[in-house]
């Protein structure tokens, strides 16, 4: 690159109204571009009937709601959204619960054969999820856990992410505050209940929203494990599978598809709108991986 | 710590602790095992137990009605990954190469800069990264359906766009070699966003003063970027490929919605492969086969990335 052109470059980032205006045009255009695929869905769900394969494609709603009314009577899902819920809740509890507590052994205590485990969950990082469907669809099976809440939650509560964020929060907390409670004769239990949940509490919330989040969004695992139950009135499976089965039936429904597409991201878009600071701190803190 | 234990024998053997509680010792418990417990008996069970698991089940031609039919192949399963029969090992194995190629090289680039171009901003550029984000917090399985309409060649809005603009347009998932090319569209949007935090956490903390004494000395802002802010982010640009590249290697439902591994096999990656033998074909044994294959490339990845990672997660280990 010559030198001149850089300059021309290096005025255009750096200084200027100009520069600093078409930075945000630019940015505003990009960010417009990465959220227009929803808006033509609630475009898509709110057309008259056939008009979604227009050529040029309609971009603006006809407000028509037979195409939602239509979708949320074709299956169960206030069922389907009462399972992702709940598995999700439940993964959240488990993963804080675990997280606290090995992130408290890991950060806080000493004890022989620390390090080796503290290897044995980093080495969990490299065992993916695609790896693991087959041995733990047979083991689910062999247990009789398959098209149960149990095979959603259990295998998913606990989070290396989760572990090693805990204890890297202990490992700021100054000595002297743990062991000035622990000289007032407090057991660990006690300690770590009322002095060292509190100062974690950041890392408590960046695990609560990233687990549940992905959760919700898991597919693999539950379409796998509730395979058989398809039920509807007894189904144990997620909305996320209960959409997948849903656009199988309904392929050629493209307006009602829509419709189920909108109502089912909805939910979890608005969770992220509310919480999007805490998703992007838990991005910051990633460097712990994400397992799965 | 080893000389300090020796020279003063009477201290606590831990290096951390530098007197000993006078009350009694709150760190060091024997029973410290028992807090990381629950977590290590999930991890066991559900993780580390089962690979060693998927080793033996790869060597047997599974019975997944009947374990006890099961008849022991060796390593029969392995050899037959190089049968010619369709779809095969290496023509998966190469797309799984293909798409996480595309994907570190393409959202490495694309979200750096995107994190240049969105760095210290206000309202609005703040608003800009949480559109950028929105795409990864939201589901694959709706997002995927999507990007079917997307692309698709007779009313989607890529080819429209593309029509407007007087290009060629393509058929997008329709067609066996602009297939996986939509597939990797598709995952940048969803993917990109975080990455692009990332990035962008990465420059929110580097030091000013390398970068103002450049421009002192009349580097130009390329001059800069590529001699200080690239080098500077080394650590985070490292972590960010080596994130990409294990969960492209993994991806799954993008390949299951938009393009179902096709067309004629051309979006059949390892993982994807994987799933078909073992949950589809009920080839359990084989598809076992597979996935140890899947996890002997993830760890390699997974170990040159210890091996070239310097700052960023070192704190980890």
């Amino acid at each position: 690159m010559t030198a001149s052109s850089s300059r021309g470059v290096r005025s255009l980032i750096r200084a200027g109204r100009a520069g600093r205006l078409a930075r945000r045009v630019l940015a505003l255009l990009i960010g417009a571009a990465f959220v227009f695929p929803f808006y033509w869905t609630v475009v898509i769900s709110l057309g008259r009937p056939g008009e979604f394969s227009d050529f040029p494609p309609v971009l603006l709603p006809h407000w028509d709601w037979s195409n939602w009314s239509r979708a949320w009577h074709a299956a169960p899902w206030v069922r389907l959204f009462g399972n992702t819920v709940l598995i999700a809740s439940g993964t959240v509890l488990l993963c804080l619960a675990t997280s606290l507590l090995a992130g408290f052994a890991f950060g806080v205590l000493r004890f022989p054969g620390r390090k080796f485990l503290t290897m044995l969950v980093l080495a969990v990082l490299m065992m993916p999820g695609t790896v693991l469907i087959i041995p733990d669809y047979v083991l689910a099976s062999d247990l009789h856990l398959l098209n149960t809440y149990w095979i959603q939650i259990i295998p998913w509560g606990a989070s290396v992410f989760g572990i090693f964020l805990v204890r890297q929060f202990f490992l700021a907390i100054p000595q002297e505050i743990l062991d000035a409670a622990a000289l007032d004769g407090a057991s660990r239990l006690r300690v770590l209940w009322s002095i060292g949940i509190p100062m974690v509490r950041p890392a408590l919330v960046i695990i609560a929203v990233n687990v549940f989040l992905g959760s919700w969004n898991s597919f693999l695992w539950p379409v796998i494990m509730t395979s058989s139950s398809m039920d509807s009135s007894s189904t144990v499976q997620p909305v996320e599978v209960g959409l997948s089965t849903f656009a199988s039936a309904e392929g050629t429904d493209f307006p009602g598809l829509a419709a189920a597409v909108t109502f089912t991201t909805l939910p979890v878009m608005a969770f992220f709108l509310v919480l999007q600071r805490q998703f992007i701190r838990g991005a910051l803190s990633a460097a712990g991986g994400v397992r799965g | 710590m080893t000389a300090t234990t020796t020279a003063r024998p009477a201290l606590a053997t831990d290096g951390r602790t530098r007197r000993r509680t006078p009350a009694r010792d709150f760190r060091t418990t024997r029973w410290g095992w028992a807090y990381s417990a629950p977590a290590v008996l999930i991890f066991s069970a559900f993780v580390i137990v089962p690979t060693g698991y998927t080793f033996y089940v790869s060597l047997w031609k599974w019975n997944a009605l009947n374990p006890a039919m099961s008849v022991y192949r060796g390593l029969g399963n392995y050899q037959r990954l190089f049968d010619a029969t369709q779809p095969t090992f290496l023509s998966s194995l190469w797309h799984s190469l293909y798409f996480s190629g595309a994907m570190v090289v393409g959202g490495t680039a694309l979200s750096l800069a995107l994190a240049l171009l969105l760095q210290r901003g206000g309202a609005l550029l703040n608003a800009s990264r949480v559109a950028l984000f929105l795409p990864h917090a939201t589901p694959m399985i709706a997002t995927s359906m999507i990007w079917v309409w997307i692309f698709n060649p007779r009313f989607g809005l890529a080819d429209w766009m593309l029509h407007s603009l007087h290009l060629p347009t393509s058929q997008w998932l329709q067609s066996s070699t602009s297939a996986m090319p939509a597939v990797i569209v598709y995952s940048l949007w969803h993917e990109v966003g975080f990455t692009t935090v990332v990035f962008l956490g990465g420059l929110a903390v580097l030091p000013n003063e390398l970068s103002e004494a450049a421009r002192m000395d009349g580097c130009s802002a390329w001059q800069e970027f590529w001699h200080i802010t690239w080098h500077q982010l080394r650590p985070v640009t490292v972590f960010v490929v080596a994130i990409t590249a294990i969960t492209s290697l993994q991806a799954f439902t993008q390949f299951y919605q938009l393009s179902d591994g096709g067309p004629v096999y051309a979006t059949t990656t390892l993982s994807y492969l994987v799933y078909q033998e073992a949950f589809v074909l009920s080839d359990t044994g084989y598809g076992a086969a597979l996935a140890v294959v899947l996890f002997a490339v993830t760890v390699f990845f997974t170990l040159v990335r210890r091996r070239t990672a310097t700052g960023a997660d070192s704190a980890l280990t």
